[in-house]
C-alpha cells in the first residue's frame, strides 16, 4: 500500500492505523445508522416491514464488529505496536486483492449524511413519473388465492384494486359502499370534478414501489383538494367513462383530509 | 428538491435492503476461505470434462464466495490440479449459484419467482458449457498469467514421445519442484516459494485464534471493498431511476433486443456484488423485459469491470477476452430466448 502523505505527522507507518480507524468509524457509523432508521420508523420509508428485522440484525451486528475493532485499534495504537496489522496485512494481501481501498471513506461520507437526512415517502409527481394511468388498477404482484372482506366498506384500496384484478368489470360492484384513504392525485386530461386516490405498494424495498389508484368523483372542483393531500374518502361505486375507458369510480359522499400516515405505502 | 429526496430516499433504501445480506455474504466467504481446503474438493471431482464443469458450477453452494472472493479460490484450485473445466465452471458460477444469492433474489423477486429460478438454473447452464468448452484446451498454460503457469502442474498428456520420456526418467533427475504428499506425481516449472504461496490455502496451517483474527480482517477488508462498490452502484440505480426521462427508458427497456444490451452494458460497469445486485435490477423490473433482468443477473456476477480487474491477476487478455465473449452472447441468446418465448 502506497503512502498518500509524506509529511513528518504522517508517515507511512501511519496509514494501517488510519486505515483501520476509517473502518472502524465507517462501520460504527453505518451500524447508528441502520439503527436510527429502524427506531425512528422511517424504515417504513425504505423496506418492506418483513424486512426491517434484517436492517436490525444487522445494525447489532456491525455495532458489535465496530467495537470490537476498535479496540484492538486502539490497545494496537496504545502499545505502539504496529508490526501486528502489517504482518496480517500482508497474509491477506495473499488470498485477496484490493482495488478499491477508499471503500470505507466513502461508506463514512454516506453514512454521516444518511443520519441527517430523513427520507419522504413518494408523492403524486412520482406516481405520474412512473405512469400511475398504465397501472392504474394493475398490481404487479399476481396472489394464488387472497380474502376480500365481504364487506365492502371496509376494503382497502389496494384490496379494491386486487379484487378489480380478478373481476375487472366496474358494473359488478354498482352501488357498493366504498371507504378507503390514499393521496391525491391531479390527471391534467381528466375532468375537474375527478382525481385519483392513489397509494404506492411495495414488495421489497422502495426501489419497486408502484403506485396504484382509484377514480373520486367528486361534486365540486377538485382545486378544493391539492395534489399530495391524504383523504379518507366514503361513497358509492359507480362506472363512468374516463380517459376513453369504462372504469370503476367512486362516487364521494363525503371527504376528510387526514394526516400522512407513519407507513404510507401498502403492501 | 423533490426529485433529489426521490434520489436520496431511494439510494437509503437500496442501501438499507443490500447490507443485511452484504454482510451475510461476506461473513460467510470468509469463514470458508479460511476453514475449508480445496483439496479435498478436487479429489471428490470427477474426471469427464462436462460433469467436472457441472460439479465445478456447483461447488458453489457449499462455498458461497461472491466474484471477489471466487477469483483466489478459482486460482488454486488451477494451481493445485482441478481439471480445467471445474475451475472454470466455480469460477463462473459460484457468484450466483449459492444460497445467499438465491435468497436474496428471492426476497427481491418475490413476486416473480421464475426470476430467481432462471437465474440458477441458466447461471449454472452458461458456466458448465463455457467450462467445458475451456476444457478442449488441454494445456491452459498460455492463457494464463506467467506465474500462475508456471506454477501449473504440467500435463500429463503433452505428447506420447514426451510421456515416455518422463516414464524412463526417475523422478528424482527431472527438473522443478514437486510438491510432498500428493498422490501421483506433481511437477511443478516454477519457482518453489512462489508456488507454495499460490498453491496452499494461506491460511490453513495457523491455530485456529489466529485464523479468527484474520477471518475478521477480510470481513473488514472485503466490507470496505464490497460496501464501497455497493454505494456507488445504488447511486447510479437511483439516479437512473429518477432522472432519465420515462419515455426514453420505456423505449429501450420494452424492446426485446435493447434492453438486453442495455442491461449487459450496465452489469458490465456497474459491477455490483453479486449477493446484492437484484435489488438494483429491481429497480428496473417495473419497465424493464424480464429477459433483460435475467441477462444482468446471470452475466454481472460472471463478468464486469472490477471482475476483469481480478481476472487479470489470473488470465491473459486472450482469455478473458474468451470468457467476456462467451459469456455476453449465450447470456444473450438465454434472455432472448425468455423474452420471445416466457414473459
Amino acid at each position: 500500500m502506497a503512502p498518500t502523505a509524506s509529511s513528518r505527522f504522517l508517515r507511512p507507518s501511519h496509514l494501517p492505523f488510519i486505515m483501520a480507524l476509517i473502518d472502524v468509524a465507517a462501520i460504527l457509523t453505518w451500524s447508528l445508522l441502520l439503527l436510527k432508521f429502524c427506531w425512528t420508523k422511517e424504515i417504513n420509508l425504505l423496506l418492506h416491514p418483513d424486512y426491517v428485522w434484517l436492517a436490525y440484525t444487522a445494525g447489532f451486528f456491525l455495532m458489535g464488529l465496530g467495537l470490537f475493532k476498535m479496540v484492538q485499534v486502539l490497545g494496537r495504537l496504545l502499545n505502539r505496536s504496529s508490526r501486528r496489522v502489517k504482518r496480517s496485512q500482508s497474509s491477506e494481501a495473499i488470498s485477496h486483492f484490493s482495488i478499491f481501498p477508499f471503500g470505507s471513506a466513502v461508506m463514512l461520507g454516506v453514512a454521516l449524511f444518511g443520519l441527517s437526512f430523513t427520507p419522504q415517502p413518494f408523492a403524486s409527481q412520482t406516481a405520474l413519473d412512473r405512469g400511475v394511468m398504465d397501472t392504474l388498477t394493475l398490481t404487479r404482484s399476481q396472489p394464488q388465492s387472497f380474502r376480500s372482506k365481504s364487506r365492502p366498506e371496509e376494503r382497502t384500496l389496494t384490496e379494491w384494486v386486487r379484487t378489480l384484478n380478478v373481476y375487472p368489470e366496474p358494473d359488478a360492484y354498482k352501488d357498493q359502499k366504498a371507504k378507503i384513504e390514499g393521496f391525491v392525485i391531479h390527471i391534467k386530461d381528466q375532468p375537474d370534478d375527478v382525481l385519483i386516490l392513489s397509494r404506492f405498494v411495495i414488495t421489497c424495498c422502495a426501489a419497486d414501489a408502484y403506485p396504484i389508484g382509484i377514480p373520486v368523483k367528486l361534486k365540486g372542483s377538485r382545486s378544493a383538494y391539492a395534489p399530495d393531500q391524504w383523504l379518507r374518502v366514503e361513497g358509492k361505486m359507480a362506472t363512468q367513462t374516463l380517459s376513453g375507458k369504462r372504469q370503476l369510480v367512486v362516487m364521494a359522499t363525503d371527504l376528510t383530509k387526514i394526516p400522512k400516515p407513519d407507513a404510507p405505502y401498502e403492501y | 428538491m423533490n426529485q433529489l429526496n426521490n434520489v436520496l430516499t431511494l439510494f437509503f433504501s437500496l442501501l438499507v435492503e443490500a447490507m443485511p445480506f452484504l454482510l451475510l455474504g461476506v461473513l460467510l466467504s470468509s469463514a470458508l476461505l479460511l476453514f475449508v481446503d480445496e483439496r479435498k474438493l478436487i479429489a471428490a471431482v470427477p474426471r469427464n470434462p462436462l460433469l467436472a464443469a457441472f460439479v465445478g458450477s456447483l461447488i458453489g453452494f457449499v462455498f458461497p464466495v461472491c466474484e471477489c472472493g471466487n477469483v483466489p479460490v478459482a486460482r488454486r484450485l488451477m494451481v493445485q490440479g482441478a481439471p480445467i473445466s471445474m475451475s472454470i465452471g466455480f469460477l463462473l458460477a459460484a457468484p450466483t449459484v449459492n444460497p445467499i444469492v438465491f435468497w436474496a433474489t428471492w426476497t427481491a423477486f418475490r413476486d416473480q419467482p421464475e426470476i430467481v429460478f432462471m437465474r440458477v438454473g441458466f447461471s449454472l447452464l452458461i458456466a458448465t458449457i463455457i467450462g467445458w468448452v475451456f476444457s478442449t484446451q488441454k494445456d491452459l498454460r498460455p492463457l494464463l498469467q506467467p506465474a500462475i503457469a508456471r506454477s501449473m502442474p504440467v500435463p500429463r498428456s503433452r505428447s506420447r514421445r514426451r510421456k515416455k520420456h518422463e516414464e524412463s526418467v526417475s523422478d528424482l533427475l527431472q527438473s522443478g519442484t514437486f510438491i510432498l504428499g500428493q498422490s501421483g506425481k506433481l511437477q511443478l516449472d516454477g519457482d518453489p516459494l512462489e508456488t507454495a504461496a499460490l498453491m496452499a490455502n494461506p491460511v490453513l496451517s495457523k491455530p485456529i485464534p489466529v485464523r479468527l483474527q484474520m477471518m475478521l480482517d477480510n470481513v473488514i477488508l472485503e466490507l470496505r471493498e464490497l460496501g464501497g462498490i455497493l454505494v456507488i452502484g445504488s447511486a447510479i440505480a437511483a439516479i437512473v431511476q429518477v432522472s432519465i426521462p420515462r419515455d426514453v427508458v420505456l423505449n429501450l427497456g420494452q424492446n426485446n433486443v435493447t434492453s438486453i444490451l442495455a442491461m449487459l452494458l450496465l452489469a458490465c460497469v456497474i459491477s455490483i456484488c453479486s449477493t446484492v445486485d437484484a435489488f438494483f435490477a429491481l429497480s428496473f423490473a417495473s419497465i424493464f423485459t424480464s429477459g433483460s433482468l435475467l441477462a444482468f443477473l446471470i452475466f454481472g456476477p460472471m463478468i464486469d469491470l472490477k471482475n476483469i480487474a481480478l481476472l487479470w491477476s489470473v488470465f491473459k487478455g486472450r482469455a478473458i477476452f474468451y470468457l467476456f465473449a462467451l459469456a455476453a452472447l449465450l447470456t444473450f441468446l438465454v434472455a432472448f430466448l425468455v423474452n420471445l418465448y416466457v414473459s
